[in-house]
């Protein structure tokens, strides 16, 4: 008679339909308890691994070439591991660029090489805070170069914890404590990414894919931000241009790219858990923390006989509307100059440096990021006494 | 080096047919010496020069334990070789926390004291090659293995790049016969090691890093209260995530080991399919539980001393266990919840164990899902940075937080979800044989399909080379 326990393994086994009954000379090899020589299941393993090998090829392929069809092509992924090689290019008397998106997309290095007489190194990172990339700089007793500083509000000032900062440390950190094997993979990555144009983990990887599935929450779930869909290639300099599919007048791509920075830029209500004078008054102490800790690292560099400028790099529509609302120049980037003593661009003072237009609002197209650059070189000169 | 790296798919590649083209087995083993410390070098290369003199030191004592005539003496060396593993573990591991608790103690008695903090770097993997080079000389003091003449095997044995950084634990004792004569190529052994780091690859970067960590993290890392299904959630997203990371690793580190032509014991054994806490121990960490048993448990005493004593024992071992995955004391408070959970199952077993009703079906799954629901609380403490967060944790699960945020998504819950009731089936399914028995029963078109969509997968999520949970002990 069957035992109550075996009858019940035999319900929760998978279907039928997948098992056949091991054989006697199987049952010897297989079942607890394990002896010292691990049981080899009894398959035809190499047929298997050779149609298993031709079936992943045939997939890879085919996702490549489908991948290739819908407009990617192969570029750089932006890492910690890429920017670490940038940050140990840096030597001390380097031009460095740092800061966020803005900076990344709308510095062309040719320019600043022609104007500046030294080829900059671009350690901006999009989406980042820039403090922690300013400290380590400060930090940095060899450095006494030149810091092009982007400053966009909403980044700069973001709370410890929030996804800019922890961007941006997470960065520095891998900067620091990049170990040999990082360091091989990066350079494996990299000579993969030249090629392979599927190779984008923000935007067609399997957790991209679950990510867009359109499956409704609950009410009051506080859902992680939508980030923008791929419309930018790095090169081995982190260059980044803008996509020619996005950069195309009223493009969709550009559209939806504009709506995803709506809410992006929009401050957060405060969390349920702090009443909101506690919240708001911590966050008054947070951008005065920010304001002091930079003038620090920028009197650091200083010191050291470096130089910093800060740049308001282009933007255009409905986020600049909101940007100029929400943090007005006279709030934050006025007393920045004032506080830290440094010289400062603010694209719409300048004619010249006005006018551009960021397809999706808030970065130039790669064209145009050529024409800025070249434009804004005499004024870097100028405030840089170059 | 991770194995869910490039750099160590080139690595692998090169070693695996290096090691096979080469006739001598003296080479062959001096390659995998090489390939072994290449390995662990590859995180931070001082610390190979550590891993190397501990073992060193070890093979010396080890000796020393063999040629010692009389217990008292065999004991003093093996007194040496203990204080000597431990206290480098002590130091690397524990220095700043033992420092942190004596400053608070000195506190209490009102001396204030402020204690540098150590800028100590934990060397990775240093409590499983602790426990490699140690299990030497204790099987060597117990008279369960002779003294190798061989500094070189010994080495291998301790660092062999598959388990070198997060086990299996693999005891000296085990691996050292391995290397007596070479292994010859076997075409079945070596494909069916590719099709376990393939299964292991694909837990580490599919199910736990991409199906279930993000979850885990954005519920442990809320600093607000949360409603009980989200924080059940993260839980079980987290209890899904450490099974499939530790799990993975050890799986690969099996396939690896076999594609070489080396046998290591498994590690896991369909753990969340555990009646009771016992049960859970025989399958959870192997490699690590009966370590514990085998060179703590027994020699205090075991289960062959007074019931009071006995229970004590278990509370010590998994006090000193939970203490060895972390120098932090919500690690302690999760070993000893698993010390009172298998305290509290002696007691029941003895009053409940002999009635007719108690090896039932209904009894057998209420009991199963009882030690998957407390197993479960205790991850709250192994996740939870200190202590207010497994507390919020813990007022959320119980429905302290009915006005708490719910912060997951639908497809966040659904995926947590589906991968729990996943793995509870499938543990259910196969915890009576073992995993190589399933795989025969299959036709080889299921096997082919599966290795597939696993290999195709692994390719598809695009793994951003996140360390596995257990390097950090």
């Amino acid at each position: 008679m069957r035992s109550s326990i075996s009858s019940f393994r035999e319900r929760l086994r998978l279907p039928r339909l997948f098992f056949r009954r091991p054989s006697r000379e199987e049952q010897i090899h297989g079942g607890p308890p394990l002896e010292f020589e691990r049981p080899i299941p009894v398959a035809p393993w190499r047929g298997i691994a050779v149609v298993i090998t031709i079936v992943v090829i045939a997939a890879t392929t085919a996702w490549e070439i489908y991948c290739r069809s819908i407009g990617y092509g192969p570029t750089l992924n932006d890492n910690e591991d890429l920017w670490t090689l940038r940050r140990r290019a840096v030597t001390p008397e380097s031009i460095v660029i740092i800061g966020d998106s803005r900076a990344w997309f709308d510095c062309d290095l040719d320019e600043l090489q022609k104007g500046l007489g030294k080829r900059p190194i671009q350690l901006a990172l999009a989406g980042s805070m820039t403090f922690p990339v300013l400290a380590d700089l400060a930090n940095d007793q060899s450095f006494h170069g030149t810091i092009i500083c982007s400053f966009v509000p909403m980044l700069f000032f973001a709370p410890p914890g929030t996804p800019p900062a922890e961007r941006a440390e997470k960065t520095v950190k891998r900067f620091h404590n990049q170990t040999p094997a990082q360091w091989a993979s990066e350079y494996l990555a990299m000579s993969l990414e030249k090629h392979v144009a599927f190779l984008k983990p923000d935007d067609l990887s399997l957790e991209a894919y679950l990510n867009r599935l359109p499956i409704p929450n609950r009410p009051g779930a506080q859902v992680p931000p939508t980030f923008p869909p791929y419309f930018d290639v790095v090169d081995h300099e982190r260059r980044a241009r803008m996509w020619e599919k996005c950069a195309e007048p009223g493009s969709e791509l550009a559209k939806r790219t504009q709506q995803i920075w709506i809410p992006l830029f929009t401050p957060p209500p405060p969390p349920s858990y702090i009443p909101k004078d506690v919240f708001m008054a911590k966050m008054k102490d947070g951008i005065e923390k920010r304001f002091a800790d930079t003038v620090a690292a920028v009197d650091k560099i200083r010191a050291r006989g470096g130089k910093i400028v800060f740049v308001r790099f282009p933007h255009t529509g409905g986020l600049k509307e909101l940007e100029d609302k929400i943090s007005p120049r006279q709030q934050n980037w006025d007393p920045l100059l004032q506080m830290t003593h440094a010289p400062g661009i603010y694209y719409s003072d300048f004619p010249e440096l006005s006018g551009f237009n960021c397809p999706e609002w808030s970065h130039l197209s790669a064209g145009d990021s050529v024409e800025f650059t070249k434009r804004l070189v005499p004024h870097l000169r100028e405030v840089l006494q170059m | 080096m991770l194995f869910n790296s490039l750099t160590f798919v080139v690595f692998f590649v090169a070693v695996v047919s290096l090691y096979w083209s080469i006739r001598s087995w003296k080479l062959r083993k001096n390659l995998l010496v090489a390939a072994s410390y290449v390995f662990y070098g590859a995180w931070n290369p001082p610390f190979a020069a550590l891993l190397f003199s501990t073992t060193a030191m070890d093979f010396w004592l080890g000796h020393q334990i063999g040629k010692a005539k009389d217990r008292h003496r065999k004991r003093r060396w093996l007194v040496a070789s203990v204080c000597m593993n431990l206290s480098m573990l002590g130091f690397f591991k524990y220095g700043n926390f033992l420092l942190q608790n004596f400053q608070w103690l000195l506190a209490r008695v009102g001396i204030i004291y402020q204690p540098p903090h150590l800028d100590i770097l934990l060397p990775v993997g240093i409590s499983f090659y602790t426990f490699h080079s140690l299990s030497y000389t204790l099987d060597i003091y117990r008279g369960v293995l002779q003294p190798t003449r061989s500094l070189r095997d010994f080495v291998l044995a301790v660092s062999f790049f598959p388990q070198l950084v997060a086990g299996p634990i693999v005891r000296a004792g085990d691996f050292l016969p391995q290397l007596q004569h070479p292994p010859r190529l076997k075409t079945n052994q070596f494909f069916w090691g590719l099709a376990l780091m393939t299964l292991g690859l694909f837990e580490k970067i599919v199910l736990a890093d991409t199906l279930l960590s993000g979850s885990a993290d954005r519920v442990f890392g809320y600093p607000g209260p949360l409603v009980t299904l989200d924080s059940w959630a993260g839980v079980l997203a987290f209890a899904g995530q450490i099974f499939f990371d530790f799990a993975g690793y050890s799986i690969t580190a099996i396939g690896a080991a076999l594609t070489l032509g080396f046998h290591l014991k498994d590690n896991f054994r369909f753990p969340y399919a555990a009646i009771g806490f016992s049960d859970f121990w025989r399958r959870w960490h192997i490699s690590l539980s009966t370590f514990l048993r085998d060179y703590l448990y027994i020699p205090l005493g075991g289960n062959q001393v007074r019931p009071f004593r006995a229970a004590l024992n278990l509370v010590i071992v998994m006090f000193l266990g939970g203490l060895w995955h972390g120098a932090a004391w919500t690690f302690v408070v999760w070993g000893l919840l698993h010390g009172s959970y298998l305290v509290i199952e002696r007691v029941l077993r003895i009053f409940f164990e002999q009635k007719p009703w108690a090896g039932t079906l209904p009894v057998r799954i209420l009991c199963g899902f009882a030690t998957y629901g407390a197993v479960c609380i205790a991850w709250v403490f192994f996740r939870a940075s200190d202590f207010t967060i497994a507390s919020r944790m813990l007022t959320g699960m119980f429905g302290g937080h009915p006005n708490g945020d719910a912060i997951l998504t639908t497809r966040e819950l659904l995926q947590i979800g589906i991968v729990t009731f996943g793995v509870i089936g499938l543990h259910w399914s196969m915890r009576e044989e073992s995993f190589e028995t399933t795989v025969m029963r299959l036709p080889a078109w299921a096997i082919t399909a599966i290795g597939s969509i696993m290999a195709f997968a692994i390719i598809f999520t695009q793994g951003t080379s996140n360390a596995f949970i257990y390097f950090q002990f």
